[in-house]
C-alpha cells in the first residue's frame, strides 16, 4: 500500500488525520469568511468557526494521542473565554451601528467620526 | 459516522459563508456546531458534546441571531465601493494557507498511524468536576470573574449615557 493511499484511507476512515484535516477546513472557511465577506455579523461567526476548529484539533489530539481529562478542562476553559468574547464583541457591533447605522466593516474605516 | 458527522459540518459551514440572509446564515452556523458536537461524541468526549450544544448552538447563535433582528441586518447591505483585487486577495491568501497547511498534515510524523497511541477511555462529568475542583479551582473562579467583566463591558459598550 503506497503512502498517499494510506493517508486517504486515515482520514476517510477517521483516523487522527481525519480530524485534524476537518479541523484545518473548517479554520480555512472560517478564514475566507472574514476575509471575504463585508457584514460584521458574518465575520463574527467565521471568528467563531476559526475558534471551534481549534477545539476540535485539541479534543482530537487529547483522544488519540493519550490525553487526559485536562483537555476537557482546558475546553472549558476555552469556551467560557468565547463566551466572553461573543458578548463583547456583539456589544461593539450594536455600539458601531448606534453611531454609524452600518454593520458593513467597508464602512467603518476611521476611528473617528 | 466520522464522515457523516464531518460532512454535516463543513456543509453548514460553507453555507454559513456563502449564504446572502444573515438569518440563514445563522441558521447553518447550527448545523456546523451540531455535526461538530457529533464529531465530539465520535472523540468519545459526551462532556464536550454537551457543552458544544448548549454554549455554542444555545446561547452564543442565539445572541448573533437577536443582534440581526435587533439591528434589522437581515441582508448584506450594498457594496459603497467593489474591491475585487481585495476579496481575491483574501480569498487566495486562504487557499495557500490551507494548502500550505494541508501538505504539513498530510507528511506529518505526529499524525502517523504508527504514532498515534491506543485510545483512552470515554470521558465523564465527573472526571471534569474532580479534575476542574482539584487542580483548576483558582482558574475557575478567575474566569468567573472574567464573565463578570465581560457583562458589565458589554453593558457599559451599548448604553447610551451612563
Amino acid at each position: 500500500m503506497t503512502p498517499v493511499h494510506s493517508f486517504w484511507s486515515e482520514v476517510l476512515g477517521g483516523g487522527l488525520s481525519g480530524y485534524i484535516l476537518l479541523a484545518l477546513l473548517l479554520f480555512v472557511i472560517g478564514l475566507a469568511t472574514v476575509l471575504i465577506r463585508r457584514s460584521l455579523l458574518v465575520q463574527f461567526m467565521g471568528v467563531e468557526l476559526m475558534l471551534n476548529a481549534a477545539n476540535v484539533a485539541l479534543l482530537a489530539f487529547a483522544r488519540f494521542r493519550n490525553g487526559d481529562v485536562r483537555a476537557t478542562t482546558f475546553y472549558l476553559f476555552i469556551i467560557a473565554v468565547a463566551a466572553c468574547e461573543a458578548a463583547v464583541g456583539l456589544a461593539l457591533i450594536v455600539g458601531l451601528y448606534r453611531h454609524r447605522q452600518t454593520t458593513d466593516s467597508d464602512r467603518a474605516d476611521a476611528l473617528r467620526q | 459516522m466520522f464522515l457523516t458527522f464531518a460532512l454535516v459540518t463543513l456543509v453548514g459551514a460553507l453555507a454559513m459563508s456563502r449564504q446572502k440572509n444573515l438569518i440563514v446564515a445563522g441558521l447553518c452556523l447550527v448545523l456546523s456546531f451540531i455535526g461538530m458536537a457529533g464529531i465530539f461524541l465520535l472523540l468519545s468526549n459526551p462532556v464536550a458534546a454537551a457543552l458544544q450544544i448548549i454554549v455554542y448552538s444555545g446561547a452564543i447563535v442565539v445572541l448573533v441571531l437577536f443582534v440581526i433582528m435587533l439591528l434589522n441586518a437581515h441582508e448584506e447591505e450594498p457594496a459603497g465601493k467593489a474591491r475585487p483585487v481585495q476579496r481575491w486577495a483574501g480569498a487566495l491568501a486562504a487557499a495557500v494557507l490551507g494548502a500550505g497547511a494541508f501538505k504539513l498534515v498530510a507528511v506529518s510524523p505526529a499524525l502517523h498511524p504508527a504514532n498515534v497511541q491506543p485510545t483512552i477511555p470515554a470521558m465523564t462529568l465527573g472526571q471534569l468536576g474532580s479534575d476542574l475542583f482539584h487542580h483548576h479551582l483558582l482558574a475557575f473562579e478567575a474566569v468567573g470573574l472574567l464573565l463578570l467583566a465581560a457583562m458589565v463591558a458589554a453593558v457599559l459598550l451599548v448604553k447610551r449615557d451612563l
